[in-house]
Order: C-alpha cells, then sequence, then structure tokens
C-alpha cells in the first residue's frame, strides 16, 4: 500500500475536528471541502469509469430455456460491472479471514469520509472482496461482513448511512489472478463504487 | 422426458424358448443383488435393423453410453471385450443362451437400433442367461438427436431390476466463466448430463451468477445473480426460459445467497444480511413468509436440509472458525456438528439416501487447500473423499447418494469432478472450457 505514513494521523485528527466542528454547526457542511484530496488520486477518467461501472444493467432475458421450444435469450448489451482498483476512493485492504479495520484501513476511510463530505451527491456501492484462500460460500459471508464494517465505520464518520450500499463479491471477482500472498493481499478488500 | 415420445414396454417377450408355466416375473432385487451378487453382464454391441449410416451412427453411441451408464454405480461386473468378441454375434431375436454361459454372463443385455422417418427405435432385452428368461423388454422411440438420452434410459430401466434408482438421466448445474470477457467477467449457469455431455447454457445476462440449487422437480433453478447490482436470488424455469427475480424479497440494499430447497420443494433456505448480520433465513419455495433461524451476530450461512427436511446444517464462525452446525428447521436445538476435522469447514451437502446418515463439505484438512470430507452421524467419524487432487469444494450428492459431485482447482483451473461416496473412484467432466464450479446435481 502506497500510503505514506506520516500523513495517517494529522488526516486522522483533521477528520475528526472536521467531524465535531460539523456536529458544532449542526448541518452545512462548507463547500471548501469539496476540494479535499480522495484517498488516492483518482482522474477524471477513472472517476467516470466509476461512475459508469454503477448503472444497472440494462433489462434484457435472464435466462433461456434449456429444452424445448421456450423462449431464447441473448446477451445483454452493455456495460461490464468490473470492479478494479481504480476510482476516486482507493480500496481498504484486510487480514486473513478477517473483518477487522487496520490503522491503515482507518485512515484511508477518514479520508473518503472528507472526500465524501465534500460531495454531497455521491452515493457508494462498497464491494466486499476475499481472496481465494476459503470457500465460495463463507466467502461470501465474509466479503460481506469487510463491506459493512467499512460502511459502518463510514457511517460512525458523518456520512448517511443512505449513501453507502455494501455488496459482497466473495472471491468470485478478485482483482488479481495471481495465487502469491501479494495477490492475496490484493484481492482482500473493500472497493468503493461511486455514482452520482 | 420430452425427447422420448414413447417408451412402451413390449407386450409379448418373442418366444425364445416356452414360458415357463405362468408365473409372477421374479422379484428383480433378489436376483441381482440377492440371488446375484455383482451379477456378470454381457453388453454386446448394439444390432443395427437397416444398414444405413444413420442406424449404425446410432447404435455406436448405445452401446458406448449404456456401457459406461452400466458401469457407473460400480454394482455389476462385465464380460471383457475380448471374451464377446470370442463368440458368435449376437442374435438380438433369438440369443444363443449357451454361447452366453460359455463366456461367464450371468446376465445379457441386447440392444436393437434402427433410424426410420426421422425417428430413432430402441428396442433392449435383458436375459438372466441361465434360464433364459428376459428380465425386462423395453422399446423406446423419439427423435434421432440424441442417442444418448435413449441409452440414459435404458440404463435406468435395467437399473430398476436393483433396489437402486439409476441417475442417468440426471443433470448437473454449474458456474462457469467460459464465456467471461475482459471487459465483462462474467459468471453463467450451464446444464450438463451426469456424464459431462450435452451442455446446455441457461443464464445470458453477463453479470454474475453463482450458487446454482435445483428445485427438487427438476424444472427451475434457484441461484445468485448480480444483474441487479447486488446479490439477490433468481428463480430459473429452465423449460421455459423464464426467471423470477428477488425470490426471497430483499429491500434497501440487503442481499441473499446460498439458496437451498427442501427435499419437498416447499421451503427455501436461504441466507440473508437484512437483520444486519448474516443469518440463516427459512421461506416457502416462493419467497413468501420468511423467518429468521439464526440470530448471532457471527456469519452464519450455507443452509442444507435432511433427507426428511426437518433438519438443517449450516456453516458458523461463532465459536471462532467456520464450522458445520445443525439445527431443526424451526432455528431450534442448535449443536455443533464438525470439532475434529480441521479449523474451517463449510459447504454442507446431506445425503439425500435415508439409509446413508452422513453430510458431506468442504473441509480444510491440511494447510492451503481444500478438500471433500464426508462425516458420518452414528460414528462421528470423518471420511476423507479427495486427496491431492488441488484444491477441492461444493460438494454435492447424486439422488441416490451413491456418488458426490465437486469442483476441484488443479494447474490454475477450476473442473467439476465426481467421486463414488467412499472416495475410490474420480472421473473430470469435460464439460467444457473455462474454469467450472459450484456444480449441483439435480433429479
Amino acid at each position: 500500500m502506497p500510503f505514506r505514513k506520516q500523513s495517517r494521523l494529522p488526516v486522522g485528527f483533521v477528520v475528526l475536528a472536521f467531524l465535531v466542528l460539523a456536529a458544532a454547526c449542526s448541518g452545512k457542511r462548507p463547500p471548501a471541502l469539496a476540494t479535499a484530496t480522495p484517498g488516492e488520486g483518482g482522474s477524471a477518467a477513472d472517476e467516470a469509469r466509476a461512475r459508469a461501472s454503477a448503472q444497472p444493467l440494462e433489462e434484457g432475458p435472464d435466462v433461456r430455456a434449456v429444452e424445448g421450444e421456450g423462449a431464447s435469450g441473448s446477451d445483454i448489451p452493455g456495460s461490464g460491472l468490473y470492479p478494479g482498483e481504480g476510482g476516486p476512493l482507493a480500496d481498504i485492504r484486510f487480514d486473513y479471514d478477517s473483518a477487522a479495520l487496520s490503522d491503515e484501513a482507518r485512515a484511508t476511510l477518514e479520508r473518503h469520509a472528507l472526500w465524501l463530505q465534500g460531495q454531497r451527491d455521491v452515493r457508494v456501492t462498497i464491494e466486499g472482496h476475499c481472496d481465494e484462500r476459503g470457500t465460495v460460500e463463507y466467502n461470501l459471508a465474509l466479503g460481506e461482513q469487510r463491506a459493512r464494517a467499512t460502511r459502518e465505520y463510514l457511517a460512525s464518520l458523518g456520512i448517511a448511512a443512505e449513501r453507502l450500499r455494501v455488496v459482497s463479491y466473495g472471491k468470485e471477482r478478485p482483482l488479481e489472478p495471481g495465487s502469491d500472498d501479494a495477490a492475496h493481499a490484493k484481492n482482500r478488500r473493500a472497493h468503493f463504487n461511486v455514482s452520482r | 422426458m420430452a425427447l422420448l415420445a414413447a417408451v412402451t414396454t413390449l407386450a409379448a417377450a418373442p418366444a425364445v424358448r416356452p414360458p415357463a408355466a405362468r408365473q409372477e416375473p421374479p422379484p428383480l432385487d433378489e436376483i441381482v443383488i440377492g440371488g446375484l451378487t455383482r451379477p456378470r453382464f454381457a453388453v454386446p454391441e448394439c444390432v443395427p435393423r437397416r444398414q444405413d449410416d444413420a442406424s449404425q451412427a446410432a447404435c455406436r453411441t448405445l452401446t458406448q453410453v449404456l456401457r459406461a451408464d452400466l458401469r457407473f454405480e460400480d454394482l455389476f461386473q462385465f464380460v471383457p471385450d475380448s471374451l464377446l468378441n470370442a463368440i458368435p454375434p449376437l442374435n438380438p431375436q433369438a440369443p444363443r443362451f449357451d454361447d452366453w454361459k460359455g463366456i461367464g454372463a450371468k446376465i445379457l443385455v441386447a440392444t436393437q437400433a434402427e433410424v426410420a422417418n426421422a425417428e430413432l427405435q430402441v428396442e433392449v432385452r435383458v436375459y438372466l442367461v441361465d434360464t433364459g428368461q428376459p428380465m425386462l423388454q423395453k422399446r423406446y422411440s423419439g427423435r434421432p438427436e440424441n442417442p444418448r438420452s435413449f441409452a440414459h434410459q435404458a440404463s435406468d430401466d435395467i437399473l430398476t431390476l436393483t433396489q437402486y434408482k439409476g441417475v442417468a438421466r440426471t443433470r448437473i448445474v454449474f458456474v462457469s466463466d467460459r464465456d467471461a470477457t475482459k471487459q465483462r467477467p462474467s459468471k453463467e449457469l450451464y446444464i450438463v448430463d451426469y456424464d459431462g455431455f450435452n451442455p446446455r447454457r441457461v443464464t445470458v445476462n453477463s453479470s454474475l451468477n453463482i450458487l446454482p440449487a435445483w428445485r427438487p422437480d427438476g424444472a427451475a433453478l434457484v441461484y445468485v445473480s448480480y444483474r441487479q447490482g447486488s446479490p439477490m436470488l433468481y428463480l430459473a424455469k429452465i423449460f421455459e426460459g423464464q426467471s423470477v427475480a428477488n425470490l426471497s424479497g430483499e429491500k434497501g440494499d440487503s442481499q441473499a445467497f446460498s439458496p437451498s430447497f427442501s427435499p419437498d420443494g416447499k421451503s427455501l433456505a436461504f441466507v440473508s444480511n437484512r437483520a444486519g448480520s448474516t443469518d440463516v433465513w427459512i421461506a416457502g419455495a416462493d419467497g413468501a413468509s420468511p423467518r429468521r433461524l439464526t440470530t448471532t451476530q457471527a456469519k452464519d450461512t450455507a443452509p442444507c436440509f435432511s433427507p426428511t427436511g426437518d433438519e438443517i446444517a449450516f456453516t458458523s464462525d461463532r465459536t471462532g472458525t467456520p464450522q458445520l452446525w445443525l439445527m431443526d428447521n424451526q432455528g431450534l436445538n442448535v449443536r455443533r456438528l464438525t470439532v475434529a476435522s480441521g479449523n474451517y469447514n463449510d459447504g454442507c451437502a446431506w445425503n439425500p439416501a435415508k439409509q446413508y446418515s452422513e453430510i458431506a463439505y468442504t473441509a480444510r484438512l491440511e494447510a492451503g487447500g481444500f478438500d471433500i470430507a464426508v462425516i458420518d452421524f452414528a460414528t462421528r467419524q470423518v471420511r476423507q473423499i479427495t486427496q491431492g487432487r488441488g484444491s477441492c469444494e461444493y460438494a454435492s450428492w447424486a439422488p441416490n447418494g451413491r456418488h458426490l459431485v465437486f469442483s476441484c482447482e488443479r494447474n490454475k483451473r477450476w473442473e467439476i469432478t465426481i467421486a463414488d461416496r467412499e472416495g475410490r473412484f474420480f472421473q473430470t467432466l469435460a464439460t467444457g472450457p473455462g474454469n467450472n464450479a459450484q456444480p449441483d446435481w439435480g433429479p
């Protein structure tokens, strides 16, 4: 993870100070915060991609008949739903078989919260992902727990829960196809899909 | 079965020898299992009744598939081909039983076929060699496109002579990424015959479609799809090409996965996080009247029903590691099942045959990979089914409880594998390209 360690505490403090302040003035956040730096540099293109990828699929056939003369289907044209690493909000990582937020993850989420405070129309789908070293079904539950823990922390930082949706992908959509420790570490993550 | 337009039992046995004094057909179970333990079958080549290419090709397929089907359950012995070729060819209308006796056959399966008027007609006669008595005589007719299905039907009919129900006509649903692209890393559902042939794609929505489970009537699948952005349960009526979305009625951003029908098809167990944590829920088959069965903050997931539907096994990490637990279908009488087989157990599959009181599951018995294991209720003994086959998971039983299907990752590729319930014989199904996983064995 490329986060600068020395920046962790100050940013955390800024967020907390801001939250206290925001609570004190009960309501409107100063728009100046809209320029707060997101957790990891995201270009406009990244953001556009994240936005596009969060759109639901078009309506279309879902299944097709396997036998007989029933309805047949065709592929739905349109955007893929690839939950890559890009987007304005950086992924956070988890330890093996754990949904606990590390200090580093909390620091990242604090930066995300700051950014989200300034982007009041942004909604976020939090995707919980797991590495391949687990079973399909348990990993779906683990991914759910990771996404939920992430949402709860963002909510505790003042982000309205209605803006935060959780989706578990288990081990079904790994970011890195490899099987080494580095790939596993990258795949144990919460990913943020941003839409407006 | 739509394909077989007509299945008829031949009215009268051709007079092989004068029928013995009018008597009831012999008690067939006893003949095959009691009187003859692992009887020795002779399955000579199917005899085409016409010499055209279509009839001959159909006969070749019928022979090959019928032999494979009959071998599958490992209930019989077989006269080797070298001996079959050592005697005069079969006269299917009037077999010379002394010839067959001479090569040690106890049961003779005589098959004839022809393609005429765009119809395949197959006749199968099963004789008790010692007496020349016909045990079973069937005529099958239907569209000629898939002769394999005729052989499957005949094999299941022959298995009715034993106390085991054949599975040659059953199908397996699984998940594959074979149609995924870089832009759309989709997973879709596919159905294959139990032997891996005849693959058919079910879902066509280019989203993630996972965790399929058959409805016990074989006409529908329940599965998890992300096509609306988050995991929800869908019901696919496979013969109509129709689906029902959000079967469990998730609202807001709640999600559902791990669906499983009760054996009577009237209840649906699944996992939902609608109450704030992943819990096992039960509802009617249409999703109506959902009730929460587990209430811990831990991860409770992956329910499976007992053969009676009264009990449910599931996975929970409430004691720290994922383990199998049991409860009744009201969520009461909760107790832990796996205690001595490693620190990671998941994915239960209760053997549907009541005579086998056991649950198959995925266990991490060695560091790193997973294996399929079976725990016996009476003894709590665990027997390891897979070993050294790569990481294997997601077990499902054949309807007669004599085989398991699961998926194993070897050389970076997931493939569907079948094993007998003792874990002695393994067969990787050639279902097609891509990663093929999460199989569920249907009726």
